[in-house]
């Protein structure tokens, strides 16, 4: 059973703002898409970049290196070269603090 | 819209417009001929992941096998096209098959460039472009062997780092003074050169292969300068020219490929061409540019259909793509041939930097070295050819996002 884990940090991104995480060994990236946190894998699918390392244009994050598209909230490419999808995680906010279950 | 679509060459170009004439509705016939046996697929990774044996062929698929027959799309993989009749309006098939058309879409791409070098007929000696290259060129890998890169320009510099990253030994002969020098020039040439000499490359420039020598199979080769290389193998990347060949006689424009205008048509009614072989007018750069990359088959190819079914919507993609060198992230922008000023934004020496090339005060093109965020930021500067400080241009504090239009004001 997946339990929440609290992601010291992220909570302060701001609107627009997207960073990678060590959550539990894993390098997830959380966005703040107007107010709504989403966390995906930072790893992109195609060749491994950083997402985060990227740029986040509304729903949409964009791999620096090759150019993938992903949609944070499903994690399912827009525009490849990637063809398969990035893995999401549920958020939520406690007491202030950022919180991801996975 | 009915009749009958006839696309020539199944490469990502055709194979995109092949997709999209179904997407957009057409419910005509469409005939997608292609030379290769395989189904359309991505070339990116043959010199790359494909080659070091890292992916799967599949990957590398533009669209499942079954996407084809699901569609309704007519295939005729493995066969040329010899002859197009413009007149009765007819493509000729090398199997003898004839296809009536109603609208035709050129897509051919390029063919490897042959240098008439002395031995280049040895056995061992390759050049990449299909699939069936890179496969070749794989089962000459194995650790410890030698090899010969002749040419140092994209294709070039990513075997040399495939076959280092594979245990090949590898030794490179370029006629320029640095990799990528005529694209790229001197200064970012040198960048790219060192990442290569950092892996134990031998780096041989302003020299030329004078022959390949052996008795069957390649064994060495000797250069003008005097240079003699023993090698188990060579790959020769020296440049791609435009197949046009079937063309002749059909009054379709050709120079330096099948010359259309922004919309993709070339100026025979209903013949249009897309991909590689195009010598496209670019609504941004304002001359005819033709480009052999992978983002411009992918986007063209779409964008030509859409035109074929009366979109009437210019291409206007700025041409982008990456090559990616060992563990160093290459990526081009823009389209320029020749410039006055190159702005460098970061650093050549840590190898993390965008260079923007310069003319007339406007930025036609930028590459960058492992700054991939700033090079995607640089297309509006491109797009809209304003005019930059240079100092903005260098100020890593800057966003380069705030240059331009009405973000430039604030």
């Amino acid at each position: 059973m997946a339990e929440f884990a609290a992601v010291s940090g992220a909570g302060d991104l701001g609107e627009g703002e997207m960073r990678a995480f060590d959550v539990r060994g894993t390098k997830i990236a959380v966005a703040n898409v107007g107010g709504a946190f989403h966390a995906f894998d930072d790893t992109c699918t195609h060749m491994a970049c950083s997402l985060a390392e990227g740029d986040l244009e509304e729903t949409t994050v964009i791999c620096p290196c090759h150019g993938s598209e992903f949609d944070v909230t499903s994690g399912a490419v827009l525009q490849g070269p990637a063809r398969e999808p990035v893995e999401t995680y549920e958020t939520r906010v406690e007491g202030g603090n950022l919180e991801i279950k996975g | 819209m009915s009749g009958t679509f006839v696309i020539v060459g199944a490469g990502l170009a055709g194979g995109g417009a092949a997709a999209t004439l179904r997407q957009e509705g057409f419910d005509g016939r469409v005939v997608l001929i292609g030379a290769e046996p395989q189904p359309p697929y991505e070339r990116p990774p043959l010199s790359k992941e494909y080659l070091r044996g890292e992916s799967p062929f599949e990957q590398a698929l533009f669209q499942p096998l079954d996407f084809y027959g699901e569609n309704g799309i007519d295939t005729r993989f493995g066969v040329r096209v010899t002859r197009v009749d413009a007149v009765d309006k007819v493509v000729e098939l090398d199997d003898g098959e004839r296809v009536s058309y109603d609208a035709l879409f050129i897509a051919t791409g390029g063919r490897n460039r042959r240098i008439p070098i002395p031995g280049i007929d040895l056995e061992g000696i390759y050049g990449l472009r299909t699939v069936a290259d890179s496969d070749r060129i794989r089962a000459e890998i194995s650790p410890g062997r030698k090899a010969v890169v002749v040419g140092m320009g994209f294709i070039g510099s990513e075997v040399a780092a495939s076959l280092r990253q594979s245990g090949v030994e590898v030794a490179v002969v370029d006629r320029n003074t640095v990799p990528l020098r005529r694209v790229l020039g001197e200064e970012v040439g040198r960048v790219v050169e060192e990442i290569h000499r950092d892996h134990g490359t031998e780096l041989i420039f302003e020299d030329k292969v004078a022959a390949f020598e052996g008795a069957e199979r390649v064994e060495r080769i000797t250069t003008q300068r005097g240079h003699r290389i023993e090698c188990d193998f060579v790959v020769v990347g020296l440049g791609v020219e435009p197949v046009t060949d079937m063309l002749a006689g059909t009054g379709v424009e050709i120079d330096n490929g099948v010359v259309v205008d922004e919309y993709c048509r070339t100026g025979v009614e209903g013949i249009y061409a897309a991909g590689d072989v195009a010598n496209h007018y670019h609504p941004v750069f304002k001359r005819h540019i033709r480009v052999e990359h992978w983002q411009n088959a992918l986007k063209q190819g779409p964008a030509a259909a859409r035109n074929m079914l009366g979109e009437n919507e210019p291409y206007d993609e700025i041409p982008w793509f990456w090559s990616d060198q060992y563990e160093h992230n290459l990526q081009y922008v823009g389209f320029h041939t020749e410039w006055d000023e190159l702005v460098v934004r970061g650093s050549t020496e840590e190898r993390s930097f965008v260079a923007f090339y310069r003319k007339d005060g406007r930025v036609l093109a930028a590459v960058a070295i492992n700054r991939g965020r700033d090079l995607r930021r640089s297309i509006p500067l491109i797009k809209t050819q304003e005019e930059i400080a240079t100092v903005k241009l260098c100020d890593l504090d800057v966003d380069l996002r705030t240059l331009t239009g009405a973000a430039s004001l604030r």
